[in-house]
């Protein structure tokens, strides 16, 4: 990201206003309804998730399926704007209750989000179709038909909170299949798709089971067409079969990474490495919390799945990749620039980065205690302050060590 | 003609990278270079496209294997 820094490494200042919002409304947690529980969900989600996540395909594409962006620099800093504006817009709206601030933040998601996936389709219906057998392509591009139809339950829900859109589904379903789409067609299957790539290639394991990621990312999309369609036309059986399918899928992809990552050559596991492991545990964690709600009326459990699986598996995971793909680049970009880079540890040392990574294990503990007593959630609040601000730290470190290597 | 093997298989990034770096440095016209890796290093060959090399890739049941020619 040092050629290209644009959307990834301002992303964690989400975190922080996330961790603002949870110190100075200690309610939010009360229930996942609460104005300023939608607030946190989508200043993560929308946030910092989402700029990480599309800055780290600009940068994955090039380098895992050969296929460049057209003009992604442009690209990158446009749609950061859009997006950023977006995401604090409808934050602000959603925690404020003010109708005119989501669809405006509604909208300039969704633009910015066009912007992008007409850039990234470009390049990745020209990427080379079996690069070295990585299913790795095939599964981005269907993660990013995931995020298009999360971005559309999106619109429509902003549509019936601020204009009051009538449609013939409940409130509640629409905004479980945008957030299914979200954890499972968007942010699941993009985690696997890099994971195929990045957890054999920096964690030294051997590779995934083939027929996992022949089958894992398809069945996945099968399963939530069958869920949408279940869900939409009220039959409730098969939606919850369909649910249940997806509980089970999202486990068999942690499972099959913990194994993996029991079998590394690793001598000794690194700080990203035990990152990227109880962001696992806690996904697992958050399935079982999850298949829990789904039998009880306990309204802290929902809460809690949410916690586990959007700050632990996610956020974890997203911290653990971050850490080494973004030393990764920016050595790349400088050697590809014909220019001596430093040491990767030198771009990003590994003092900061274990202690940083130690607060996210702390901010996991406290915010999944607070989902439980919602009287801890300004602990948690603060933490997320310092978690956050910590990886902005340390990834803007890694940046200037590299503008520093250009002289 | 001598082939050069450079096995980068089990190495953490960018260290591939760096092993195939330095044995085209010291790789004299004619020569060739048999790389042997985890995965297709598609950054690589794009630097070897930028600066003339000639290379082909095969991908392997256990590698992906790079025979890359100085012209």
């Amino acid at each position: 990201m040092s050629a290209n820094p644009g959307l990834a490494y301002q992303a964690p200042l989400f975190g922080v206003v996330a961790g603002l919002v949870l110190l100075l409304a200690p309610g939010a947690l009360e229930s996942r309804w609460t104005p300023p529980a939608l607030a946190l969900v989508h200043l993560i989600a929308a946030g910092f998730m989402l700029q990480v996540m599309l800055g780290a395909l600009l940068q994955v594409l090039p380098v895992v399926a050969g296929a460049a962006m057209p003009a992604p620099a442009r690209v990158a800093a446009v749609s950061h704007l859009v997006l950023a504006a977006g995401a604090l817009a409808l934050a602000w709206g959603l925690g404020r209750i003010a109708p005119h601030a989501i669809l405006a933040g509604a909208a300039l998601l969704a633009a910015g989000l066009l912007l992008f996936l007409a850039a990234a389709l470009r390049a990745l219906l020209a990427a080379p179709g079996a690069s070295g057998a990585s299913r790795t392509p095939r599964d981005l591009r269907y993660a990013l038909a995931g995020l298009a139809i999360t971005a559309t339950f999106g619109v429509l829900l902003a549509l019936v909170l601020s204009r009051g859109l009538a449609l013939p589904v409940a409130l509640p379903t629409l905004v479980d299949l945008h957030a299914g789409w979200g954890w499972l067609g968007w942010g699941g299957v993009l985690l696997a798709a890099t994971s195929w790539v990045v957890v054999p290639m920096f964690q030294i394991t051997p590779a995934y089971p083939a027929r996992l990621t022949r089958h894992w990312a398809p069945a996945v999309l099968v399963a939530l067409l069958a869920w949408t369609a279940a869900a939409l036309s009220g039959h409730a059986l098969p939606a919850i079969a369909a649910g249940l399918a997806l509980l089970v899928l999202a486990a068999l992809f942690a499972i099959a990474t913990l194994r993996l990552q029991s079998r590394s050559r690793r001598s000794t596991p690194d700080a990203s490495f035990r990152a990227f492991r109880l962001a696992m545990w806690a996904a697992l964690g958050g399935l079982v919390v999850l298949l829990a709600s789904m039998l009880t009326d306990f309204e802290r459990l929902p809460v809690l799945a949410g916690v586990l699986v959007l700050h632990g598996a996610f956020g974890g995971a997203i911290s653990a990749m971050l850490y080494k793909i973004v030393p990764f680049l920016t050595w790349l970009h400088l050697t590809q620039a014909g220019i001596k880079a430093p040491n990767m540890k030198k771009l990003l040392p590994d003092g900061p980065t274990r202690r940083q990574l130690q607060v996210h294990a702390a901010s996991l503990s406290a915010l999944s205690a607070a989902a439980l007593l919602p009287v801890l959630a300004p602990v948690a609040g603060v933490l997320l302050v310092v978690e956050f601000g910590w990886l902005f730290a340390n990834l803007l470190g890694a940046v200037r060590a590299g503008r520093r290597a250009r002289g | 003609m001598s082939t050069v093997v450079v096995d980068t298989r089990g190495l953490e990034p960018p260290e591939p990278f760096e092993r195939a770096m330095e044995a085209l440095v010291d790789l004299k016209p004619g020569e060739s270079i048999r790389l042997l890796l985890d995965r297709m290093p598609h950054p690589l060959l794009r630097m070897l496209d930028r600066d003339g090399y000639r290379h082909e890739a095969q991908v392997r049941e256990d590698a992906v294997e790079i025979l890359i020619t100085r012209p």
